[in-house]
């Protein structure tokens, strides 16, 4: 075994093809996800987008039951509120509750109200409305939401700019601690990412009616930053590997540094899923969503920064 | 090894700080963790207002903070987040609607004169606000309709409500009981009524003082004002202008009529001197208290809108403090379990910095002090599995150079040195994220980012000094000082074994 042939455990770049085809058809399908969700009526947007992007008001209701919740169902809430009769708020007409959607949780003892959105008055005046046919409201585990229809722009605008300065500066650092041809793969693999992630969640909405709020948002943001981390340990090894291998090929020189970094990104992306398993399993019903998009992130992320950084780097930097 | 020694004991002077920190200074929990409302508030501007400017959400957080603190609500705070928004936390508040009704409006109070020759339109306009009030308020006390039959009110017909809200111009939603028209028609009668004033003489910031009392006959409440030396003079000379002539002295809030008063012909000399009047809306005790705690703190230079609320029970946030405290422990326990399976000794001193890291990171929330959210526990979580990424990062890097039969001193020397640079780069690289997020975000997203900007820097701390100095340590005693308590020993060259 030659000197070089020691240090080539992994050879990405035999496997180009199969590895960027992957990543293509994945990122097809993303696309395809996002699109049809695009297209569907229902969603209208490349994600669903939950309460905290549309607005509106979500009421979570616990009730009070001793000795076993009466049974209830949805249609019974559904007719109360839309006979509601909701003071006016300020001179402005009070909405009709009508189209709001009613989910009962937990074997009903927990009822979730999805409605336009509402005044704090107006709120309190659904929960009393329905507090004889709910037979009894705990008013410890309440839950209520209001999201005025301005805030949910104001959030998609903000989480686009951080998103966006977040590629610059990250672009900006590494091309100042590389070179540009390694920004640019950076931020591909970042992209890459980042539309997978989304995509995913596109499915979800379409297939689940998984719903992205700002935690969403939060995740994507964070990914950005995470994702770069792991590239960039490649890419410090392909640099060492550079002096070291001189007389070997650039595809080479990756390879080697892969094999030589392999085991630490699947350990760090290991123990980064160890946490998200752990929000995902005892986390709670909030933060469920938020863990598992971090964690198809920072799975993705790993394959990227294996798999699609170091095998673009040959055909990206012969030209 | 000096300089060995002070870093251990520069190390446990700061884990026994931490210690002590956290146990003076308890940890801040967020409204989602220990139950309240939150509500934030929307600056808008108006008439030649075009942007908000920093003074004018700083004189509208002021005019708040006043009729926050005549509410008497504990705890309170009121901040000012981005260019133009205000949120307010209540703690332990369920119903945040008192609040949201007192500071959602502009409460701008103005005196005003009736126009001479419309007496015969707000007469009529007079009427009809008496009987639409007489109605609801008979109403409103017998939801029973038999009772409401019997009502000595004269009722207002249902023609008759449905002309009258016609001609003023009112839209009913479609299904809305009578309560509900008669409500939206008080509304448009006080809104016409005030487009028969003069332009205004007075406003309430001409006042001094607030305050309510009983009327004396019947249940109803009044808000008396005071006035400032000038707003009295102006006082005076408006009554008297009014005085005897039948045209009434009209009381404005917020572009609605709250009070017409009639001024006797007995001013006509001075006008109403003293510099005190009394509002006579016949208000309930609560509208009253509102209205005066509103007088008190002023009217607001511009309006708000409250364009978010969440309210979170008690048991809830005790939920979510109970399942993410849960997910912390497990989440450390199986980050240990991996560490110490994979790098054996190393392993063990990467948990200990771990929880030393786990230690300064509480510590250091406590000590900005950071209020802990839900989402910044999420970040915190998060942080433990990235805070092991350099240590991995380190021990590869250890392995390797044992792989290649260098002495275990050496090896850990230069993994340590090896590893540096491209721990930096991971590092900053999430670290311009959380800058991104810190700048452009608002509220809970900023709290998401302070504490894994937080946990970025301590795990850099705890990686590079911590772990080094702690296998420094451990190194020092030759029953350790074995490169098979840190990889296989068939990895090893067959000449460092």
């Amino acid at each position: 075994m030659s000197p070089l042939a020691s240090l080539l455990r992994v050879r990405v770049n035999h496997r180009r093809r199969l590895l960027l085809g992957l990543s293509a058809a994945a990122v097809f399908l993303s696309l395809l996800g996002l699109l049809l969700s695009w297209l569907s009526p229902a969603i209208g947007a490349p994600l669903r987008a939950g309460l905290d992007f549309t607005g509106g008001t979500q009421i979570q209701i616990e009730r009070r039951c001793d000795g076993g919740c009466e049974p209830l169902t949805t249609a019974t809430l559904q007719r109360r509120l839309a006979a509601l009769d909701l003071p006016a708020d300020s001179g402005a007409q009070p909405p009709r509750l009508g189209g709001g959607a009613v989910q009962l949780l937990d074997e009903g003892r927990q009822v979730v109200l999805r409605l336009p959105t509402l005044s704090a008055d107006q709120s309190q005046a659904v929960i009393a409305a329905l507090e004889s046919d709910l037979g009894g409201i705990e008013p410890a585990g309440l839950g209520i939401d209001t999201i005025g229809p301005s805030l949910g722009a104001q959030l998609l605008r903000a989480s686009l700019v951080s998103l966006g300065v977040s590629f610059i500066g990250i672009a900006a650092y590494i091309t100042l601690r590389y070179d540009r041809l390694f920004a640019a793969l950076a931020l591909l693999c970042l992209a890459h990412d980042v539309l997978i992630t989304c995509g995913v969640f596109a499915w979800l909405g379409l297939l689940a009616g998984v719903e992205v709020n700002s935690l969403f948002a939060v995740a994507l943001l964070t990914l950005a930053g995470y994702s770069v981390n792991d590239t960039v340990v490649v890419f410090d090894r392909i640099r060492e590997k550079r002096q070291q291998l001189q007389s070997a090929s650039l595809a080479d020189q990756a390879d080697a540094a892969v094999s030589a970094t392999l085991t630490r990104s699947l350990f760090t992306s290991f123990t980064t899923l160890l946490p998200l398993l752990a929000l995902i399993l005892f986390g709670g019903s909030t933060l469920f969503w938020f863990a598992v998009a971090l964690s198809i992130g920072v799975l993705v992320g790993a394959w990227s920064s294996v798999a699609v950084a170091p095998t673009l780097l040959p055909v990206l930097g012969r030209r | 090894m000096a300089r060995q020694q002070g870093w251990l004991a520069l190390i446990l002077a700061l884990a026994i700080a931490a210690a002590a920190l956290l146990i003076q200074f308890p940890l801040q929990l967020g409204l989602d963790l220990r139950g309240g409302s939150q509500l934030s508030l929307q600056v808008k501007p108006a008439g030649t207002i075009t942007r908000v400017e920093r003074e004018q959400l700083e004189a509208v957080k002021e005019v708040l903070d006043r009729r926050i603190n005549g509410l008497g609500v504990a705890e309170s705070s009121l901040q000012t987040v981005g260019d133009d928004q205000l949120v307010l936390q209540l703690p332990g508040e369920q119903d945040p609607s008192r609040a949201a009704r007192v500071l959602g409006t502009t409460a701008l109070l103005e005196f005003r004169a009736q126009t001479p020759g419309t007496e015969e339109e707000m007469a009529g306009l007079l009427a009809l606000k008496r009987q639409t009030q007489s109605v609801l308020a008979s109403r409103r006390a017998r939801v029973d309709p038999a009772e409401a039959e019997a009502d000595p009110a004269r009722p207002l017909a249902a023609d008759d409500l449905a002309q009258a809200l016609q001609e003023l111009g009112v839209e009913v939603p479609e299904g809305s009981s009578e309560i509900r028209q008669l409500e939206l028609l008080l509304d448009a009668v006080n809104t016409r009524i005030v487009d028969l004033y003069e332009p205004a003489e007075l406003s309430g910031r001409e006042l001094v003082g607030a305050g309510r009392q009983q009327q004396q006959t019947g249940t109803a409440w009044d808000v008396t004002l005071s006035f400032t030396r000038e707003g009295g003079e102006r006082f005076a000379r408006l009554t008297q202008s009014l005085a005897g002539s039948g045209r009434l002295l009209g009381i404005v809030l917020d572009g609605r009529s709250i009070s017409e008063a009639s001024v006797g012909p007995e001013f006509q000399a001075a006008g109403i001197t003293g510099g005190a009047a009394s509002i006579t809306g016949n208000f309930t005790a609560e509208e009253a208290r509102e209205l005066e705690v509103q007088l008190r703190g002023g009217s607001l230079p511009l309006p708000v809108e409250v364009i978010e609320v969440r309210t979170v029970g008690p048991s809830l946030g005790a939920e979510n403090v109970r399942t993410s405290l849960i997910a912390a422990l497990v989440g450390l326990a199986l980050v240990a379990v991996f560490m110490v399976l994979t790098y054996r000794l190393a392993g063990v001193v990467a948990v200990m910095a771990l929880a030393l890291y786990a230690l300064f990171n509480l510590a250091v929330y406590a000590l900005i002090p950071v209020t802990l959210t839900l989402p910044g526990i999420a970040g915190f979580i998060l942080s433990l599995g990235l805070a092991v990424d350099a240590n991995v990062l380190i021990f590869e890097r250890i392995k390797d150079e044992l792989r290649e039969g260098n002495t275990l001193i050496r090896s850990i020397d230069a993994g340590f040195s090896q590893a540096l640079s491209s721990i930096v780069d991971g590092q900053v690289t999430t670290l311009i994220s959380c800058l991104a997020l810190f700048a452009l975000g608002t509220g809970f997203v900023k709290g998401f980012a302070v504490t894994l900007g937080i946990g970025v820097l301590l795990s850099l701390f705890s990686a590079l000094v911590c772990t080094r100095v702690l296998l420094r340590l451990l190194m020092s005693y030759p029953n350790l000082r074995r490169p098979s308590n840190f990889i296989a020993r068939a990895q090893l060259p067959t000449a460092a074994s």
